[in-house]
């Protein structure tokens, strides 16, 4: 390990691994908040030198999404008596066996990126990884909380493919942060009470039930 | 290659010997500790041992010879095992190339031989406990090869000696994540091939609910002896495999090498006790799963390594 | 080679006497039984001494039809073969011919003896010719002599239907077999081996001909998925033509894979990967379905499978070693690979000619009804316990030495550059195969020879009979042999390894010798001798304390004998819980019982749709049979016109 910055990504793959793995819901929800702190303190390991633009950004990142979106999904559960076990539809093992094929992927295709970052090679393959592992917890998980939780690890892979282009489009990523994650997770928010009120529960799987 | 000077490695492989059985001691009593008892004395478990020897042995009339035999194969399979390990920091007493798979093997001797002889009784506890024993070993297995092949990776060693040597003390400075996850991927092997919570609870008292305890259930005497020697020698030994990954000893000294080893071993002993101790025992069906997460971590490294 | 066309001279022979001139039963077994050891014999002296280092000389004989002469040799990678094929052939003979002794009528009896000896001849055959139209004409011999060895209890549906099964799969491997040897002969000026090595196809022509290998050669060894065929054949047949096709037939799969490989020079690396690939997907299916078989032949004929797997894993890296020039790599697997073909027909046939014999005298094959054989049969027990052992790698038996070549091969690949590397995760994969194993044999043991009874009609009373029992401990004690002296197997098998990729082996060790080979040999002795030593200080130890006999502890509950021992299916299921679907057991579940059903999910979900359409389709062409003469002949004129109107136009075209 030659720098924080990869160790701080090492500690983003084993949190999306965590999310995997995990059959209870907030332990899902810290393993994000974890990894929303992890993301915070990116830029500052990454930057040559720490400029008030910078620590701005970190705190509002570790603000967002390791504060307030963790607070927000674990009053979701309290509010609306969400059972505590994730309800996987491919079960625990296949998504840690995906999660960890997804990882192989991410190293692969990072290998072979005209663009990757010199600055740190792992950054990308770490982008890639969470992406896929967000898509993953997206299409296996059955309640809309952990979908939720899914897309907020979609959201962060973009946010460190975001980290790789700070120096040519400054703001990239704090549109990224406040628009992206903000309006996304309002939207769920929305959806999750929708299907509360409607249907008295939290599953997604339900929403079939529309089509008549 | 066989070594030539064979002294330290026997002296290690005495005090593997040796110390095996007060590394359950120190795990009950750090249990204790936390419950704010005082526990039973460290020797313990030698005190056992002596006992069941002189005691006489009975056997079920349903068993045949390969209940007897099993006792002798774990013991041997198991020492077999130890010399494959170098446990005075330097080399082992027999080496050659892809000496991991043989380690592997002898395991797996062991255990095939303690589950038939829980199957040769008839009872269906035992039968039930050894249904267990192979269901956790057939994730356990890919993951104690996955981290090996981590070691091969991070130090092109191709025999254990070379893994767990030298040059693991410099792949350590460069390879430190990868070696750190193979790390915690072995203490994760070593709770669910010893038997200890949160895979099983070796402190259980309800036949129903034992993986290990309950395939021994009809072993009495001399043969239980061996067999709980046995069990303490395997908690030694994968002990003994995470203090070799974990403190590099090359250069120390025998005398040093060996404080250093003893020193690892108590603390991983110390370890296995913190997590019985803050940990509750998993329902079954989530045993795997905790076993494939570690295997995920080992991969990881592995990743890591081969990118 | 003058030996070897003797001694295929002589199986086919002893075998055809019995049938052709009618002799007292007990003269025609004795016959039979000579007739395969001394083949045996004469076979494995130039076997022995091209795996020593001499060459042996090839033959040819002017070709009466077209594709060249017909030439026949051996090199080290056909010694190892032809020796699993005459010794596992004389096993199974003896075995044979006692099994079936009093069972079948003595009409039927010599009838399958000749089968058997014909296909045991052609199995020589094939893994000497040196020339494509005698491979196929033994590779089609032995495909048609095996339907006939299978089909003996004809009388049962069951068996007919796996005996079409059968013909059908060997039959579509037999075409992609003309496939390949029409598209890669195209360009050779005859179909000799020797001009196809030297005459490989390019492009396009190369992929299709390896595509077409791997569907022939695969259906045979039984590679997934094309190995639904497999366990229906291998169940039906009787014990000892088991022993014969698991042991030996699906091996030359294997051969014909190792063949392709070899003749194409440098393979394509597509190659080399697909074959690892389909080593880790017959591998891990092959033993997890076994884990959920009830049928004690079904299951060993799923964990053929799953040994094909790792025999596909060694020459999947041996090739890959070929294609990017790792001679260790290329070495070691090719070597691992002929090492298993050769320890897998030893304890397979071993297991499949105990489980025979256990299922003889219990009357059944159902592991749920059967228990405590090894009471009644300690030498059948014992004897199985060695091949279980060994098949699942425990060392010092030969298993674990093959396996322990694979893994040597796998490591080699992962410390070299470039992507062969990647090859190496292949060794955990290894590793959940042999855990899996494991697993799948302790509850083979376990229900059939350990514990009490679980049904009184199927209890078994008497040992087998010397002639049954005999060729059990002799394969036994060949796998213990095996196991015990890497020394001299190592040697014999790295030679073949070298002669595969084409290398020397000073070329990777100094003076050509594996430094390995001592270590190993010292510690496969260690751990015999501990063993040995332990179970001596146990007899001393025995003698001073006192023992008693009781029966076993029931946990404070009235023991209600056998029946409430753990099954086989209950011992399974917990292992099988994770690999849901996969696994292909279906749970019946109604208000009184609980049943489980173990299929096979290729055979299910794919073959049997597949060949409902293929009849469908064929329904349609009915209204072209009217059973009329001239009707027939119309078709053979308009045939005949199309063809010529073709050729026309083909010639004007040019």
């Amino acid at each position: 390990m030659r720098t924080t910055a990869e160790l701080l990504l090492l500690l983003v793959v084993l949190t999306d691994l965590a999310v995997l793995g995990t059959s209870r819901l907030r332990t899902c929800i810290r393993a994000v908040a974890a990894q929303g702190l992890l993301l915070g303190l990116l830029p500052l390991a990454l930057a040559s030198q720490v400029t008030v633009h910078i620590a701005g950004l970190a705190a509002g990142t570790v603000l967002v999404k390791a504060v307030v979106l963790p607070w927000f999904l674990l009053w979701a559960i309290r509010e609306a008596a969400v059972r505590r076990e994730v309800e996987p539809v491919v079960g625990f093992i296949a998504s840690l066996l995906l999660g960890a094929l997804a990882l192989a992927l991410a190293f692969a295709i990072a290998g072979r990126l005209p663009a990757s970052d010199v600055r740190e090679p792992l950054l990308i393959p770490a982008a890639l990884a969470t992406v896929m592992m967000g898509l993953i917890v997206l299409t296996t998980r059955r309640k809309a909380l952990t979908q939720v939780v899914g897309y907020l690890m979609l959201e962060n892979g973009i946010y460190l493919f975001g980290l790789t282009q700070t120096e040519s489009v400054p703001f990239l990523l704090e549109v990224g942060v406040l628009l992206d994650i903000f309006a996304g997770v309002f939207i769920m928010g929305i959806v999750v009470f929708h299907i509360n009120r409607e249907f008295d529960s939290l599953d997604s799987a339900r929403l079939s039930e529309l089509k008549d | 290659m066989i070594r030539a000077h064979v002294g330290s490695s026997l002296a290690a492989l005495a005090v593997l010997f040796a110390i095996a059985p007060a590394l359950s001691g120190v795990v009950v009593r750090t249990k204790s500790a936390f419950a704010g008892r005082r526990g039973a004395p460290v020797g313990q478990l030698y005190r056992d041992l002596f006992k069941l020897l002189r005691k006489g042995t009975v056997y079920s009339t349903t068993t045949t010879w390969v209940f007897r035999a099993a006792p002798v194969v774990v013991l041997a399979s198991l020492t077999a095992a130890c010399l494959l390990l170098p446990l005075d920091g330097e080399a082992s007493l027999v080496q050659f190339s892809g000496d991991l798979i043989a380690f592997a093997g002898l395991l797996a001797l062991g255990r095939f031989a303690l589950v038939l002889a829980g199957l040769d009784t008839g009872s269906s506890f035992e039968g039930m406990g050894a249904s267990r024993e192979v269901t956790v070993s057939s994730f356990a297995e890919p993951v104690l090869f996955l981290g090996f092949l981590g070691l091969v990776l991070a130090t092109r060693g191709l025999t254990l000696s070379a893994m767990l040597g030298p040059a693991l003390t410099g792949a350590w400075a460069h390879q430190t994540a990868s070696l750190a996850l193979v790390t915690l991927a072995f203490f994760v092997l070593l709770l669910a091939e010893n038997s200890r919570v949160p895979v099983d609870d070796p402190a259980t008292h309800l036949e129903l609910t034992m993986i290990h305890e309950v395939i021994v259930l009809d072993h009495s005497g001399p043969d239980l002896a061996v067999i709980l020697y046995a069990s303490a020698l395997k908690l030694a030994l994968f002990a003994a495999l995470i203090v070799e990954v974990t403190v590099p000893r090359d250069g120390l000294g025998l005398a040093w090498s060996l404080a250093a080893f003893v020193g690892g071993l108590l603390v991983v002993a110390v370890a296995v006790g913190v997590v019985e101790s803050v940990m509750a025992r998993l329902r079954l069906n989530r045993v795997p799963q905790l076993i494939v997460g570690a295997g995920a971590l080992a991969l990881f490294g592995l990743i890591l390594l081969l990118r | 080679m003058t030996f070897v066309v003797w001694s295929a001279a002589l199986l086919l022979a002893s075998g055809a006497f019995g049938a052709l001139f009618r002799p007292r039963a007990a003269l025609a077994d004795a016959a039979f039984r000579a007739g395969t050891l001394v083949a045996a014999i004469a076979g494995s002296v130039p076997a022995v001494r091209v795996l020593r280092g001499v060459p042996v000389a090839d033959v040819m004989l002017p070709a009466p039809v077209p594709g060249g002469p017909w030439v026949f040799g051996l090199d080290a990678v056909s010694a190892v073969f032809l020796l699993a094929i005459l010794w596992v052939g004389a096993a199974a003979a003896w075995s044979g011919v006692a099994a079936l002794r009093g069972h079948v009528a003595p009409g039927a009896a010599r009838a399958s003896h000749a089968f058997v000896g014909a296909l045991l001849a052609a199995m020589v055959a094939v893994v000497t010719a040196r020339a494509a139209v005698p491979f196929l004409i033994a590779w089609e011999t032995m495909a048609i002599a095996s339907y006939a060895t299978i089909v003996l209890d004809h009388a049962r549906a069951d068996v007919r239907r796996a005996g079409m099964l059968y013909l059908v799969a060997t039959h579509v491997g037999t075409l992609a077999l003309f496939g390949l040897f029409a598209l890669w002969g195209a360009g050779a000026g005859d179909l000799t081996f020797a001009s196809l090595a030297a005459h490989p196809p390019g492009g396009v022509v190369r992929g299709a001909a390896l595509v077409a290998a791997l569907v022939g050669f695969g259906m045979k060894a039984g590679m997934v998925p094309l190995h639904f065929w497999l366990p229906e054949a291998h169940a039906a047949a009787p014990s000892h033509v088991s022993a014969i096709l698991s042991g030996v037939v699906i091996k030359l799969g294997v051969y014909g894979l190792v063949r392709v490989t070899l003749l194409q020079g440098a393979p394509p690396a597509w190659w080399g990967w697909t074959l690892l690939a389909a080593g880790v997907a017959s591998g891990v299916l092959g033993v997890v379905w076994a884990l959920a078989q009830h049928d004690v032949k079904r299951l060993l004929a799923f964990h053929s499978v799953e040994n094909v797997g790792i025999i596909l894993l060694g020459l999947g890296a041996g090739s890959l070693g070929v294609t990017y020039a790792h001679p260790a790599v290329a070495v070691l697997g090719f070597a691992a690979a002929a090492l298993h073909t050769l320890n897998h027909a030893l304890f397979k046939a071993l297991l499949f000619l105990g489980a025979g014999g256990v299922a003889h005298a219990a009357g059944t094959r159902e592991l749920d009804r059967l228990g405590a054989a090894a009471r009644a049969m300690p030498v059948t027990a014992g004897a199985f316990l060695v091949g279980a052992a060994a098949i699942v790698g425990l060392p010092p038996l030969n298993g674990f030495l093959s396996e322990w070549l694979t893994v040597r091969a796998l490591l080699h690949a992962g410390l070299s550059a470039a992507s062969l590397r990647l090859a190496v995760l292949a060794v955990a994969v290894l590793g959940l195969i042999g855990a899996l194993a494991l697993a799948c044999f302790a509850k083979v043991v376990g229900t059939v020879f350990l514990g009490r009874p679980r049904d009184p009609a199927a209890r078994v009373t008497h040992e087998s009979g010397i002639g049954e029992t005999l060729p059990l401990v002799a394969l036994a004690a060949a796998c213990a042999a095996v196991g015990l002296t890497p020394a001299v197997v190592l040697p014999a098998i790295l030679r073949a390894g070298a002669e595969g990729a084409g290398v020397s082996l000073a070329a990777i060790w100094p003076g050509g010798v594996d430094p390995a080979a001592a270590p190993i040999t010292l510690f496969v002795l260690a751990v015999a001798g501990l063993g040995g030593v332990a179970w001596a200080s146990r007899a001393l130890l025995r003698t001073r304390v006192a023992r008693g006999a009781h029966e076993t502890w029931g946990c404070g509950y009235a023991v209600v004998g056998g029946r409430a021992q753990y099954t086989a299916s209950s011992f399974a299921a917990p292992v099988l819980a994770s690999y849901a679907r996969v696994a292909g057991v279906h749970a019946n579940r109604t208000a009184g019982a609980f049943a489980t059903h173990a299929g096979d999910p290729v055979l299910d979900a794919v073959v049997t749709p597949a060949w409902h359409a293929v009849e469908r389709v064929a329904r349609s062409t009915r209204p072209l049979q009217r059973g009329r003469v001239w009707l027939y002949l119309m078709y053979l004129v308009a045939a005949l016109a199309a063809t010529l109107g073709y050729l026309l136009l083909a010639g004007r075209a040019r």
